[in-house]
């Protein structure tokens, strides 16, 4: 009986705590997209808030924005998230957001502060995937994406699918930001974001019933930062250069010409499905020499040149004209970042890794050494299949004539 | 349906009468004993008194008594009345006093079990059982016949434990018919049977079986002892041996097994356990009986290994399923949204719009309305059954979603959660979720996660220190096995021939099922050769 009666008080206390943090999921608003920007001094931040019926198949909402999109500004993030209490009838829930899209003019001003809140706090997730935008941010977020409902997670996929089918950008995370810029070399690319088409924006649903919209927002340019600031913008061409040299080359279809020296239209391409370069640091005259050994693996996918593929000798030639065409692209990779001394491609890293005692001694003056490095590059390609037709189209045409 | 007795129940049923303690000897007066017994009897109308002279002994007067409707009477006719009726006697057997008696019993009466009482209150006990008395003139001793019989339900495929493969019959109200199931199944001496009595007033015939040289001696003892302690008034099923037997009274999980399933029963013999059957029941009782013996359906040894053991899997899953889904769910939409992928969290929300109540109340309202139509589903008279099934499913499901009063996520997820339930093979394991399932929801509905996490600590701790007959209820899993044996049957059904030992933690005598070593190799056609 006494053990009884000590529970009751127990009982009592559980009780009366209630239900004490519970959120029911109609009293939250889940943010698919955050949107950074600086302006006159404050920050101003942008939601895209998920209009759950809007989305839900339950309900014939079908010619509605999924997404809602305001804005807060304060001088400091959590003040403006605060105040969008001010502005809106549910609780702010960031756990859900995928992708953060950062202006240009914040990325100027400096990432600091936002990595610092997510460093802090718990619902920031570092999943999310950054990127930047060459207008402001909140434009990106308003911007109605086709075939999805909710233009954020549209985002994500866009990259997701880029990094595993071109690889021209790779997707960056919080996560992998903060492991760069607190890493050795303290400086990253990240991708960038434009609206691109006519200056027209998509905001309205019914845009989307047409076949065609007036814009839309696509992946380009890599952003480079150093520090925790945006030093300046590359071209796709050299973001893939970027991608071969740090060894983010996943899959790609490398276009290339028939002439040795690469001039002439480039008709022929082939499908990379496996990609690795190694770095190899080693010092020579006070100056880093970087040896860069790429290795692919790929199929032909389209071939208009000259030549009989059934020959071997042949399909080395065409690795050879293949290997030319991505050393190339590596070659124009690095006078991007080396004109921006920003190290996005973690020579750095190598060298610290491979040299940490000479390491402690350049890391102060590496942005300076780092454009200094010379670089080697040797390509290994190997076409494992040159696809279901030997010969190609137009010699069998010749044949046939005969 | 006509029996004999077998000599070991015979044996049984004399051991213990639980009247012993009174006796009063019979009078040599036959019509002095038939009026006592019609007097303690209260003159019922269905005490059948047959008195006759018969040829053989012309001068002593011979009564027959027995209880309308309880007794075979036609055995009655054929085996006592005309033998009796029309006996002759060899002449030297022609004695006075008991003698007679002793003579009826070797020469007379056709029936297996015969004895001699002297006692009125055994007469008047064997009478009740079902037994007819003899009684002659001039001696203050009785025979008793056993001619036990009348109607009872015949045995039939059973109602509540169904296989696909496997035995289908069941066991009956009558715990002889039931203890003859048994006795088909396992044809060895070493089948112990023992009966005793229980209820002042019904004096219920509860039948202790094991097998000799494999269950623990100690074990057996203990129901013994267990079984001598009930001093109640009426046994009426074996629920209440249950109650009075179990090591712990306040707890949900059921340390006795029950089975109508005389080949669960057999297994369980064979596996070292004790079973308790009682008269006027068909629900044998076995112990010791840990927790995942109820996972254990008997279908699982009739089937192939490798489908019965994933059919075993489905089963703790849906154990876990019944008692922690709805507390999940609760859990996940009102603390830990962050959990859920986006696009169920956003189409869980969308479902959520304009529902008045909390996720909690929610939940606890759509698994009360479960339990309510599934109590009136069960005592509803049968023709009424459909009906109930309409406004179940159609008028609480369909329209409290449409009207907006309770989520369709919540409808699927109650709805999930009560079909995992059907899936134990132990309605008693199956009832104990229904209540848990309350306490994790309620836990969950205040401190998400932490609550869940901390009901499930406290259930693991309460199980572990369970008890069921001295075994420890989690075994073998809490206290740890101590060689790999056990494992071949708990969470994964060996082949049969793999299976060498019985449940270890019984501490058996005879740990071992069959010798080491494989299957018998099977030969291919072509090595014949």
């Amino acid at each position: 009986m006494n053990k009884w009666r000590l529970l009751l008080p127990l009982l009592a206390c559980l009780l009366m705590t209630g239900c004490w943090n519970r959120v029911e999921l109609n009293d939250i608003a889940v943010i698919s997209a955050t949107g950074i920007d600086w302006k006159d001094g404050n920050w101003v931040l942008s939601y895209q808030v998920v209009i759950p019926q809007a989305i839900s198949s339950q309900s014939a909402a079908g010619n509605s924005a999924a997404v809602n999109v305001f804005s807060t500004k304060g001088e400091s993030f959590r003040s403006a998230v605060s105040k969008a209490s001010q502005e809106t009838s549910r609780r702010l829930y960031f756990s859900h957001t995928q992708i953060v899209i950062i202006g240009q003019e914040a990325a100027r001003k400096g990432l600091g502060p936002f990595l610092d809140t997510y460093l802090r706090n718990h619902d920031s997730r570092e999943t999310v995937s950054v990127y930047l935008s060459k207008g402001s941010a909140r434009r990106m977020l308003e911007q109605l994406i086709p075939l999805e409902k909710i233009p954020g997670a549209a985002i994500q996929r866009m990259i997701t699918n880029e990094e595993m089918n071109s690889s021209t950008f790779r997707q960056m995370t919080v996560h992998q930001v903060l492991l760069d810029l607190l890493g050795t070399t303290h400086a990253t690319g990240l991708p960038g974001l434009t609206v691109s088409g006519a200056n027209e924006n998509v905001e309205r649903a019914e845009q989307l019933t047409h076949t065609s919209t007036p814009s839309k927002v696509r992946l380009s340019e890599l952003a480079l930062i150093a520090g925790d600031k945006l030093v300046g913008w590359i071209n796709n061409e050299e973001s893939q250069g970027v991608m071969w040299l740090s060894n983010h080359v996943k899959k790609t279809t490398i276009p290339f010409a028939c002439n040795e020296d690469g001039n002439g239209p480039k008709s022929s391409s082939i499908r990379i499905t496996h990609a690795k370069t190694e770095q190899h640091p080693r010092q020579s005259n006070g100056k880093w020499v970087m040896q860069i050994e790429a290795s692919a693996v790929g199929t032909l996918m389209e071939y208009n040149c000259e030549g009989d593929l059934s020959k071997p000798k042949q399909v080395e030639k065409v690795e050879k004209l293949i290997e030319g065409e991505i050393s190339s692209i590596m070659e124009q990779g690095w006078k991007a970042v080396r004109r921006q001394k920003a190290d996005v491609v973690g020579f750095g890293n190598t060298i610290h890794k491979k040299y940490p005692k000479e390491w402690s001694q350049i890391s102060d003056s590496w942005p300076e050494m780092f454009s200094d490095t010379e670089v080697k590059l040797s390509v290994k390609v190997k076409i494992n299949s040159t696809g279901m037709s030997g010969s190609g189209f137009k010699k069998e045409q010749k044949k046939g004539g005969k | 349906m006509r029996q004999n007795r077998s000599n070991m129940e015979t044996k049984g049923a004399v051991m213990n009468i639980q009247n012993a303690g009174e006796f009063t000897p019979f009078s040599p007066s036959l019509h002095a004993n038939v009026e006592t017994i019609r007097n303690r009897f209260g003159g019922s109308t269905d005490i059948v008194i047959r008195m006759f002279r018969s040829d053989a002994a012309p001068d002593r007067e011979v009564a027959i008594i027995y209880i309308d409707g309880i007794v075979d009477s036609e055995t009655v006719n054929e085996s006592v009345m005309e033998p009796l009726m029309s006996m002759k006697l060899p002449p030297h057997a022609y004695v006075k006093g008991a003698k007679l008696l002793e003579a009826l019993r070797s020469c007379v009466v056709s029936i297996g079990s015969v004895q001699v009482i002297e006692g009125l209150e055994q007469a008047l006990q064997y009478l009740t059982d079902g037994l007819c008395v003899i009684m002659a003139d001039g001696s203050a001793a009785a025979l008793t016949a056993d001619v036990n019989g009348g109607e009872q339900r015949s045995v039939t495929i059973p109602q509540t434990q169904t296989v696909i493969r496997g035995p289908q019959h069941g066991f009956v109200e009558n715990v002889r018919t039931n203890i003859s199931l048994i006795r088909r199944i396992i044809r060895s001496s070493d089948l112990h049977v023992q009966m005793h009595k229980i209820g002042r007033q019904t004096h219920t015939n509860v039948a202790v079986l094991y097998l000799h040289g494999i269950a623990d001696e100690g074990i057996v003892k203990e129901v013994y002892r267990r079984l001598a302690d009930i001093d109640i008034d009426g046994v009426l099923e074996s629920g209440y041996i249950e109650e009075f037997i179990q090591d712990e009274t306040f707890t949900l999980f059921p340390t006795l097994l029950n089975s109508e399933r005389p080949d669960t029963v057999a297994a369980a013999l064979l596996e070292g356990r004790v079973a308790v059957m009682v008269d006027g029941s068909p629900m044998a009782l076995m112990a010791p009986t840990t927790f995942f013996t109820f996972f254990q359906s008997p279908e699982d040894y009739y089937q192939r290994f490798d489908i019965a053991t994933f059919v075993r899997m489905i089963r703790y899953g849906a154990y876990v399923i019944s008692i922690v889904l709805p507390a999940l769910y609760i859990a996940v939409t009102t603390f830990h949204q962050e959990m859920l992928p986006t696009t169920l969290l956003i189409s869980l929300s969308a479902q959520r719009e304009g529902i008045p109540f909390p996720g909690l109340v929610e939940a606890l309202l759509m698994e009360l309305t479960f339990e309510v139509l599934r109590e009136a589903g069960l005592r509803m008279p049968r023709a009424i059954g459909p009906a109930i099934s309409i406004v179940g499913a159609l008028v609480l499901g369909q329209s409290a979603v449409q009207a907006g009063i309770v989520s369709a996520g919540m409808v699927i997820i109650v709805s999930f959660t009560a079909i995992s339930n059907f899936v134990m093979p132990e309605f008693n394991m199956a009832a104990t979720s229904r209540i848990i399932r309350f306490l994790f929801m309620i836990m969950a509905g205040m401190f998400g996660f932490f609550g869940i996490f901390i009901s499930v600590l406290f259930m693991l701790i309460h199980l572990a220190s369970l008890r069921s007959f001295g075994v420890p209820y989690m075994s073998p899993m809490a206290p740890g096995p101590t060689k790999q044996g056990p494992w071949r049957d708990v969470f994964i059904r060996m082949p049969w021939w793999a299976i060498v030992l019985r449940p270890l933690d019984l501490n058996l005598r005879n740990p071992k099922r069959r010798p080491n070593g494989k299957k018998p190799p099977a030969q291919r056609h072509s090595d014949k050769a």
